[in-house]
């Protein structure tokens, strides 16, 4: 039996420890909307939080979730100042890879409260959106970013240590 | 020719057969309902009796609540082009409704409304007048039911935001359909006779509203083909045999799958319809059980006859058949061809290879299938239920009434889910299994299991006259045909009467340059065919086509010493068979003319550039001359001549499309199907290998990813004039502009697709 925190309760499941914890979120847990893409961390289409990193829950066997906290898409409620901009943007198009692409997003704000053009292609570059809403994806990233600072939890390594 | 047309030969699209019915307004279930019926329609039958008993087209249908809420229906599938948004508002703008108050459902088609397909960039352009006649015979009947309600003249009344106003009194829809009596049937002569607005007066078409389907898509609530889930279903995933063809199991050794948790057995399919041959399905009570499963299982085979087939066996028959003077059939012969090359003062032909490309959707290919009371229950995401149900019938062994395709969210279609024969496996292991089935590809499977565009070779030939001007020119195309395949019956003749063609893998060739002597031969590569099955990928036939079609007036301009862009400004002269007709090609070949002149101006055509970078420029005409999308395209780019790497800096895209109906939308599609043409040309193929696709997953398959993307400038022309598409034509002029740009940078000519540095190293070595 596996514990774990999925978007912030506690569940467990008897699932094979070399499950990827993806078809357990899915299938075991009925949150769908994390999606399948490529099954070799290549796409990103799964991207999920694991203790707040984002990693591809494709590849990443459900042992390794023992006891840690795990975040959807489901885990925002709608709520993420991402959710906002991609809506106002009109990011998605067909849609698919949409969760992984704001899971992913999530993490650059939280350690980069304004990132350049070249932050956000950096970071979410390991991300592939097939219908190819690259310019969108990049223009919802800013303007959460500008619109909702309060909002992102920022945290920066940096400044934190010499403070 | 029209592609549409060809289609609907067969089995009467749906928007044709809609413009031939008869259009009811009725109540049911204490809503207004407003829907298409049969002609055959009994004379007597009331159109709320008609209604009632469901007989009415589920191509398209609206219905009006007593709280006022407006349901447009459309069997139109959703794969990220917003389409059910931008149909609501046509009937919207109509209607004169609130856009607040309209929701859309996505319905499933029923076969016998006639062919029902999303795909060909045609929805808009095919929906456009059935749907505005639709919303104005509503808006008529409200403003009677109003101006009753109002005690006014019909004359006084106008409708707009949901409410029929005359003068300082109005009356919501709400309030009409509570109070109202509706049973009113409009006969198609006097839809046809309807006022539409005029564009001026226009609230709702042309305006940015947000899409009703990105929501849900952006908090995990979307529901796509794979989230589907039935009670006490099992998991399965497929093992695909060595060849696409003819392949047989001879035994299957399932050991070791044994001691793992959750396996619960395997089927060898039995395809009545024989397209597939050689599967195993691994069956077990999770989808992971079932993938480590499938790979314990030993299978062996009796493979078909392609096992050694390569990329280079393909092009190199390709080559033999476009330089063969019989092979194939004619598809456009003006004036004489042969003696204008006879006659010439200096000719010469180029031959251009694109290779094996595919689809890579992002949701891999999946189903649900359910017997349930007799009748199959497909579950999935699919593009044509009027291609996929018969498929899957004919697997089973069924008749067609005895399926259903209930339809999802697609992620991604492109072409992939076109013809949905990956519901076939999932029908079959439910049926042998006796349980409800969810079979899902893994990534490696769907590749293996994709309808890749076929390598292609053309060969292109100008004769030039006495005056340096270009007089007679020839194409011969050759790939594989996906219509051939997937939907035979569908293929026209040529004018030659040789044979039949796929519209598919030719059109794109039938250019609007005036050349009075002009003959196009499209020749299917039968290599390609029996290897594996060739598909519709996004923008189709001229998305390779044009590779050959725009480079080459790029090196005929290069050898008569011309300007590329004026020579092609001169020969879009609008003359003759390229003047266009109304409505969707009026004025013809000039629009084009037209955004070339303004694509010339953004891309600052002649400024000085560094070294290394050149600008090269395409046209296109979108996915076919009968719904002619017009669009000039410039690249500029920076090549680095050592490491051959090649930076596409910009593209500037103009395009004329008529009539705009949701901008922002408009410019989604153009945005990534410009980032698709980039891909295309520079990130993506594949080769065939041991008669397979060598890519099997996004390691060794690289669509363009958000650090590639380079600077666009998308201009759409202002018009009134009549929709045509634009899900596909972004992606056209891409791959020519870029190989014309390499050339204007630094002379290299590249002839293959996709581009890579080393066939600029190469080249740059050689010279």
């Amino acid at each position: 039996m596996i514990e774990f925190n999925l978007n912030g309760k506690m569940v467990e499941t008897d699932v094979p420890d070399d499950t990827p914890l993806l078809w357990v979120i899915r299938d075991e847990f009925g949150l769908k909307g994390t999606k399948f893409g490529c099954g070799i961390a290549m796409c990103g289409a799964c991207t999920v939080h694991l203790e707040g990193a984002a990693i591809r829950s494709c590849s990443m066997p459900i042992a390794m979730a023992k006891g840690k906290q795990v975040n959807t898409i489901e885990g925002f409620d709608g709520k993420h100042p991402l959710q906002e901009a991609w809506i106002e943007e009109q990011v998605p198009q067909c849609g698919y890879c949409q969760s992984g692409q704001i899971m992913q997003a999530a993490t650059l704000l939280e350690k980069n409260s304004s990132p350049s053009d070249e932050d956000i292609s950096a970071h979410m570059s390991a991300n592939i959106c097939r219908c190819m809403a690259y310019p969108r994806i990049k223009k919802a990233i800013k303007s959460a970013a500008t619109k909702s600072k309060s909002a992102v939890n920022i945290y920066d390594p940096a400044t934190s240590e010499e403070s | 020719m029209n592609l549409l047309n060809n289609f609907s030969k067969k089995k009467t699209d749906d928007s044709l057969q809609l413009s031939r019915r008869k259009f009811l307004i009725g109540a049911a279930n204490s809503a207004l309902i407003m829907a298409f019926a049969p002609l055959t329609m009994s004379m007597t039958t009331s159109a709320t009796e008609a209604i009632k008993q469901n007989a009415f087209s589920p191509s398209i249908w609206f219905e009006i609540n007593t709280l006022g809420e407006i349901t447009v229906h459309v069997a139109r599938c959703e794969m990220g082009q917003h389409v059910g948004t931008a149909l609501a508002q046509i009937v919207a703008e109509e209607l004169g409704a609130n856009w607040d108050d309209i929701r859309v459902v996505h319905a499933s088609s029923d076969p016998k409304w006639g062919f029902v397909m999303t795909g060909g960039s045609w929805s808009v352009f095919q929906m456009y007048k059935p749907l505005s006649q639709a919303g104005a015979a509503g808006r008529l009947t409200l403003i009677d039911a109003g101006a009753k309600i109002l005690g006014v003249s019909p004359d006084s009344c106008e409708v707009r935001d949901s409410k029929v106003t005359s003068g300082n009194k109005s009356v919501t829809f709400a309030e009409i359909i509570s109070k109202g009596k509706f049973d009113r049937t409009f006969t198609p002569e006097e839809m046809a006779t309807l006022p539409i607005k005029s564009p001026d007066k226009r609230h709702t078409i042309g305006f940015d509203r947000l899409a009703l389907d990105v929501p849900p898509k952006t908090n995990g609530k979307a529901v796509y083909g794979i989230d589907v889930e039935l009670e006490g279903m099992v998991y399965a995933r497929p093992i695909i045999p060595p060849t696409r063809y003819g392949s047989k199991v001879l035994r299957v050794n399932d050991s070791k799958a044994k001691t793992i948790k959750g396996y619960l057995g395997y089927e060898i399919l039995q395809d009545q319809s024989n397209w597939i041959e050689g599967w195993v399905s691994v069956i077990a009570d999770s989808y992971h059980s079932a993938i480590k499963a499938a790979d314990a299982i030993k299978v062996s085979y009796q493979p078909g006859d392609t096992t050694n087939i390569s990329e280079q066996d393909i092009i190199d028959e390709g080559h033999k058949l476009v330089n063969s003077k019989n092979a194939g059939v004619l598809f456009v012969n003006d004036g004489d061809t042969d003696k204008a090359f006879d006659s010439a003062a200096n000719t010469l032909s180029a031959t251009y290879v694109t290779h094996t490309a595919m689809h890579f959707q992002m949701e891999p290919l999946n189903a649900l299938a359910e017997l349930k009371d007799g009748i199959w229950h497909i579950h999935c995401g699919n593009q044509s239920h009027s291609l996929t149900l018969p498929a899957v019938a004919k697997a089973l062994g069924v008749t067609d009434d005895e399926v259903i395709i209930h339809q999802y969210y697609l992620g991604g279609g492109f072409g992939r889910r076109a013809y949905g024969d990956y519901a076939i496996p999932a029908a079959l292991t439910a049926k042998q299994y006796g349980k409800p089935v969810k079979l899902i590809f893994t990534r490696p499977d769907d590749a293996k299991f994709d309808q890749a565009r076929s390598a292609s070779v053309q060969k292109v030939s100008a004769a030039i006259d006495d005056n340096n001007e270009l007089f007679g020119y020839e194409h011969n195309i050759s790939a594989g045909w996906p219509t051939l395949s997937m939907a035979p019956g569908f293929m026209p003749k040529g004018i030659d009467d040789k044979g039949n063609f796929d519209p598919f893998s030719t059109s794109g060739s039938d250019h609007w340059y005036s050349i009075a002597n002009n003959r196009v031969r499209t020749i299917n590569n039968p290599l390609a065919q029996k290897t594996f099955t060739p598909g519709w990928l996004r923008s189709v036939g001229p998305g390779w086509i044009s590779f050959g079609a725009e480079s080459f007036i790029d090196e005929v301009a290069h050898e008569l010493n011309k300007d590329p862009v004026e020579m092609r400004l001169a020969m879009l002269d609008g003359k003759g068979k390229n003047k266009g007709h109304h409505p969707q090609s009026v004025h013809g070949a000039k629009r084009l003319k037209s955004v070339l002149e303004q694509c010339k101006k953004s891309a600052n055509w002649g400024k000085k550039l560094p070294k290394n970078e050149g600008i090269g420029f395409a046209t296109s005409f979108g996915q076919e001359r009968e719904m002619p999308t017009w669009i000039a395209c410039a690249a500029h780019v920076a090549v680095n001549p050592s490491s051959g790497e090649i930076t596409v800096k910009k593209i500037f895209m103009t395009l004329d499309c008529g009539t705009v109906v949701h901008p922002d939308s408009a410019l989604a599609q153009i945005e990534g199907s410009i980032l698709w043409g980039v891909s295309l040309a520079l990130y993506e193929g594949t080769e065939v290998d041991k008669g397979n696709y060598a890519a099997t997953n996004f390691h060794n398959y690289t669509p363009l990813r958000m650090n590639d993307m380079p600077e666009m400038e998308i201009n759409f022309v202002e018009s009134t004039e009549f929709p045509v598409g634009l899900g596909e034509p972004g992606v056209i002029a891409v791959a020519p502009a870029i190989a014309n740009a390499i050339f204007n940078a630094t002379g290299i000519r590249l002839r293959e697709l996709p581009i890579k540095p080393e066939h600029i190293r190469q080249q740059s070595k050689n010279a």
